[in-house]
């Protein structure tokens, strides 16, 4: 009834081990001819880890050595047979047994297609089914466990108390909806229950920020003159980190980008380095380069050789970052630097102060922006994906709109939009007036294998 | 005899489905226990209120009768919920009952194609495979053959009332039940239910004090239901209002286990909405008092209804409580009030069309679904009697959606999530209503309905100048601006100035007749409830076009169609409840899936998810 798909878990890149995962009908059989213990495989409980050797049925040769999760339905993730193969990561090895599932009469997965198959067999609401893909991409601890509780629901079960007192507020509407007014006089409306509601609605609309700096990172920037030290401090802070991610050539040529982990916030830091100063007019360069790294970053690092001093450029493009920017002083351990200006963080790159203090003056500015560092103080409710923020806000509107209504005096008939349209989006969040498109999109956004 | 199509019943329900098919150019025979009942009606004498009234003047709009019927026999009209919003507005009308039923007999007489007849089937014909209808049998043996029969049994299939501890097999006070038919549809493999509903008793107008009585009027304006005429210029009567006291319930309170319903003769289930005063005194302790509407019931006698008090309460009972009531303390009671107890089949066993699933050509509407209500009843009779006409011809169905009629909704709930108490509509019930508003049905309905043959070449063509006058009327307001010259003549416009009419009438201070006031030659020939319907469509265009959002998004649902053969036992992620319910209600898309009570979200969502992978694969 389902076909048998497969799809390798883990990104493909040399590593000690890799993952391939399968998972429909008749997998369990399928795999288990291909290594020299069939029988044991093919009888095994679910829930268990088989050691075996997968061979190709082809030559009889050995391919890999192997585990084998083993799974039974409805027990797995997909709620069909499935089997989970830990193999060695390198790259020809796993090609070889990848094609050796593929030769098999397995189907290579579609993007997203194991989580769509869980969500269809009743495994997962919407919001679980898109904090998976999160939990796969997160890239600290704390970004993992902001996933994981919502794997666990607690988005739909916020959302669920919500729309529960959303249909109590409507229930008060209907009623002089349904009765005429020489029955069922006014009823006073309770326009501070309508307050409280929107406000936490918006509270945890408002977690989307922290939710996207927890999946994206925060984006921190590089910036300043030729010289001024960029690429040391690049390569210092990499140092700071003990557990750095990549390091690998951004997708624009020029620009580097190292993933961090600054005590739990998952930072990236871009390297501008390659912009060189032209014969424009000072002026004009100054604006041009603060204009591409205010873009697109949450927080630049603006550096300033120690040795040179302030000039008008750095003075010009410091302004145009405004609050976005940290000074940096550097070189201070060269006898030529001059004491760091107030506002700037001094920071050497070879001895003396390091980047201790450059790395706590980030933290304290991350804080500082609102951008909760804690999943903690949201009650580990935190709303990552733009589509739920988008109906949190929709529903927060609708219910503005209705206290906005209630105070002009609008008809009932038309206050009652208001609190249907909120109640409508909620319902969108976990799934339940959704569109086709909608879950397209939830799914087309995974990766194969998950 | 053979004719096209056999309507059982001659209730609201009956008159709109026998009447439909004749207008649709097919022989329709109508088949009644006793013509001098025809359109009685039973309960109160009012037709519309909220919600209702929308439904009645949709009625009309599709070419239906009651609008027509209640216009010509009204003695007192109101629009409900003035202070609430147009949206939720919605007239009603006192009808006087003995005139109502003689006008809605004239006018089945009046229609060619269509034959009374007076005896009672008992018994469906139907094919040897079991799967088409053929005709029916009566109680004094006589055979109809017809390939479309409408049942509309109404109270009537095995009824039986109540007063205290006297029961006897009726559909209403002194009419006898109709027993035999339910064999049939059992046999055919129907869900049956019981339903009870009840009615309160009549009084003399003469025994009431009405010093201690505070009247209701009725508006100063009749606004009529039907496109048919352009006014109702009568003398209206009125209604009266008291309370029902401590003592009244402690009179009801002492006897409760002399009440059917409570000592377990009735087991049918009741309106929760529409509770009997036994149920309102048990269930509301708190109240010491209760509204009455005292209602006439007509211009031929001093008979008085007593709305709020339905009761199954013994005689003697009914007599004590209803002394209790200020203005009532000599009330002769010559009617009582009972419980009625009656047979009715699951609707969610019915197409949209209301054909039954089970067997193509019969059609089941009113009261018999399990609704309540004469202008629920009358809606489906209408859907039936279209579908039926349609069907003949070999059409498609005729299919209103929720956003387009309460019709439609009420239509789709019934097949949809089928009902455990006497349906009744409720403007709740409708996710649309900004744009379902009563005033504005003919503009939603009548074009569909002209389509089909449900209205005269005349009525098509006063319809398009009713079109075109209130499209022309629109296009001239968003011509004229609120200039200096205009704030010159009505210098409070001032807030609006620079804007056209149209703009101007969005800001709630501005109203269209005073715009006209200053323009008159834009509104000289057009009639007033018109200029009425242009302010509001209007002021409400902002509210209409975000439901129209709504609307589009919950289309895509709807369009999502389901195979009527969907093999639902082959999706492991539906809940086993689901599972069964789909499979039951074999829903034609997922907007209708989604509605069936007990399914969760998430198996909406599963459904939408493999309905959109097959798409994507075909």
């Amino acid at each position: 009834m389902s076909e048998p798909i497969f799809a390798l878990a883990t990104p493909m890149a040399p590593a000690a081990l890799a993952v391939v995962r399968t998972a429909g009908d008749r997998c369990i059989d399928i795999v288990a001819g291909l290594t020299d213990r069939a029988a044991a495989i093919r009888n095994s409980h679910g829930g268990r880890l088989r050691r075996a050797t997968l061979l190709d049925p082809a030559t009889g040769a050995a391919v890999d050595d192997v585990m084998l999760g083993i799974y039974r339905a409805p027990a797995s993730y997909t709620g069909e047979d499935a089997v989970e193969i830990f193999c060695h990561g390198s790259l020809p090895g796993i090609q070889r047994i990848l094609d050796l599932l593929r030769k098999a009469g397995l189907r290579d997965a579609d993007p997203g297609e194991f989580t769509e198959r869980a969500f269809i067999a009743g495994k997962l609401d919407l919001t679980r089914a898109e904090a998976v893909n999160e939990v796969v991409n997160a890239h600290t601890r704390a970004a993992q466990q902001l996933a994981l509780s919502r794997l666990s629901g607690s988005v739909a079960q916020e959302i669920d108390a919500a729309k529960g007192d959303l249909a109590t507020l409507m229930a008060h509407f209907t009623v002089q909806l349904d009765y005429p007014e020489d029955e069922i006089g006014p009823l006073p409306l309770p326009v501070e229950r309508i307050e409280a509601l929107r406000s936490r609605l918006a509270g945890l609309a408002a977690t989307y920020r922290t939710g996207a700096l927890f999946r994206d990172g925060v984006r921190i920037a590089l910036a300043g003159r030729t010289n001024a030290g960029k690429s040391s401090l690049f390569n210092a802070l990499l140092r700071e980190d003990r557990a750095i991610v990549s390091a690998t050539p951004g997708t624009t040529r020029d620009v580097l980008e190292a993933r961090l982990d600054l005590d739990g916030i998952p930072v990236r830091v871009f390297d501008t380095a390659g912009v060189r100063e032209t014969d424009e007019s000072i002026e004009s360069e100054g604006i041009r380069r603060a204009g591409s790294v205010r873009e697109s970053a949450d927080l630049v690092l603006y550096l300033v050789d120690g040795a040179a001093g302030v000039d008008a450029i750095d003075r010009s493009t410091l302004k145009q970052l405004g609050s976005k920017a940290i000074g940096v002083w550097t070189k201070v351990d060269l006898e030529l630097a001059g004491p760091a200006p107030t506002d700037f963080v001094a920071v050497s790159t070879t001895a003396g102060p390091g980047v201790r203090g450059l790395v706590a003056a980030i933290k304290d500015r991350i804080a500082a922006t609102g951008v909760a560092v804690d999943a903690a103080e949201h009650g580990g409710v935190i709303v990552d994906s733009a589509r739920q923020r988008d109906l949190l806000l929709r529903a927060v509107d609708s219910l503005q709109s209705l206290t906005a209504g209630i105070a002009a005096q609008v008809t009932v008939d038309a206050l009652s939009l208001d609190l249907q349209d909120a109640l409508g989006a909620l319902g969108e969040i976990t799934g339940e007036v959704s569109s086709a498109d909608i879950l397209n999109q939830v799914f087309s956004n995974f990766c194969v294998g998950k | 005899m053979d004719v096209d199509a056999i309507v059982i019943g001659g209730g609201h329900a009956g008159i709109e489905a026998a009447m439909a098919i004749a207008r649709m150019d097919f022989d329709v025979l109508l088949i009644t226990q006793n013509l001098d009942t025809i359109g009685k009606l039973s309960c109160n004498p009012a037709i519309g209120g909220l919600a209702k009234g929308n439904m009645v003047r949709e009625i009309d709009a599709l070419g239906g009768q009651m609008g027509n019927i209640v216009d010509d026999t009204m003695i007192q009209f109101r629009v409900l919920n003035r202070s609430r919003g147009p949206a939720v507005q919605a007239p009603r009308a006192q009808a006087d009952k003995l005139a109502y039923q003689v006008k809605a007999k004239q006018v089945l007489e009046a229609e060619p194609r269509l034959v009374l007849f007076q005896d009672t089937v008992v018994e469906l014909l139907y094919s040897s495979d079991g799967r088409q209808v053929a005709g029916v049998v009566t109680e004094r043996g006589k055979r109809f053959a017809a390939s479309k029969v409408v049942l509309t049994t109404g109270t009537f299939l095995n009824g039986r009332i109540f007063i205290g501890e006297y029961t006897s097999s009726n559909g209403r006070i002194a009419e006898p039940a109709a027993t035999g038919l339910e064999c049939s549809l059992i046999e055919l493999g129907f869900r049956m239910g019981r339903m009870k509903t009840g009615t309160p008793a009549r009084v003399m107008r003469r025994s009431l004090d009405m010093d201690k009585l505070a009247p209701q009027f009725g508006d100063r304006e009749i606004i009529p239901f039907s496109h048919r005429r352009r006014s109702v210029d009568r003398g209206q009567v009125e209604c009266y209002i008291t309370y029902t006291t401590p003592q009244t319930h402690a009179v009801i309170s002492n006897n409760m286990h002399r009440s059917p319903l409570y000592s377990g003769l009735i087991v049918g289930s009741g309106p929760r909405y529409c509770p009997s005063i036994e149920d309102k005194v048990v269930k509301f302790p708190d109240r010491d008092r209760h509204q009455i509407f005292i209602e006439p019931e007509g211009l031929s006698t001093d008979e008085m209804y007593l709305n709020g008090i339905s009761t199954s309460m013994p005689e003697d009972v009914q007599e004590a409580f209803i002394h209790t009531i200020p203005g009532l303390e000599q009330a002769e009671i010559v009617r009582p009030g009972y419980a009625v107890e009656y047979d009715h089949i699951d609707p969610s066993q019915l197409y949209p069309t209301l054909e039954a699933k089970m067997l193509r050509g019969l059609y089941i509407a009113g009261q018999t679904n399990g609704t309540s209500g004469y202008e629920e009843a009358a809606g489906q009779g209408l859907v039936a009697g279209i579908n039926a006409a349609l069907a003949l011809r070999g059409a498609e169905p005729f299919i209103l959606t929720r956003a387009e009629a309460y019709i439609g909704v009420m239509v789709d709930d019934l097949v949809t999530i089928g009902t455990k108490e006497p349906y009744r509509m409720f403007t709740s019930r409708a996710e649309h209503r900004m744009n379902l508003r009563h005033d504005s049905s003919d503009i939603r309905l009548f074009e569909r309905a002209y389509r089909i043959g449900m209205h005269s070449e005349t009525e098509w063509q006063d319809f398009q100048h009713k079109r075109d006058t209130i499209a022309a009327l629109k296009t001239e307001l968003g011509r004229h601006t609120i200039d200096a010259a205009t704030l010159r003549r009505d210098p409070e416009l001032h807030s609006a100035a620079g804007k056209t009419f149209y703009d101007a009438l969005k800001q709630p201070e501005v109203g269209l007749e005073r715009l006209l006031g200053l323009r008159p030659e834009l509104g000289s020939d057009v009639r007033t409830d018109w200029i009425r319907q242009v302010e509001i469509d209007i002021k409400y265009e902002g509210y209409v076009a975000r439901e129209e959002r709504m609307v589009n998004r919950f289309k895509k649902l709807e369009n999502l169609r389901i195979p009527r053969d969907f093999d639902y036992n082959a999706v492991p992620g539906l809940s086993n409840e689901a599972r069964e319910k789909f499979a039951a209600v074999r829903p034609l898309s997922v907007g209708q899936a989604s509605r069936i009570p007990g399914v969760r979200s998430s198996d909406v969502s599963v459904l939408v998810v493999l309905l959109d992978r097959k798409r994507r694969a075909a």
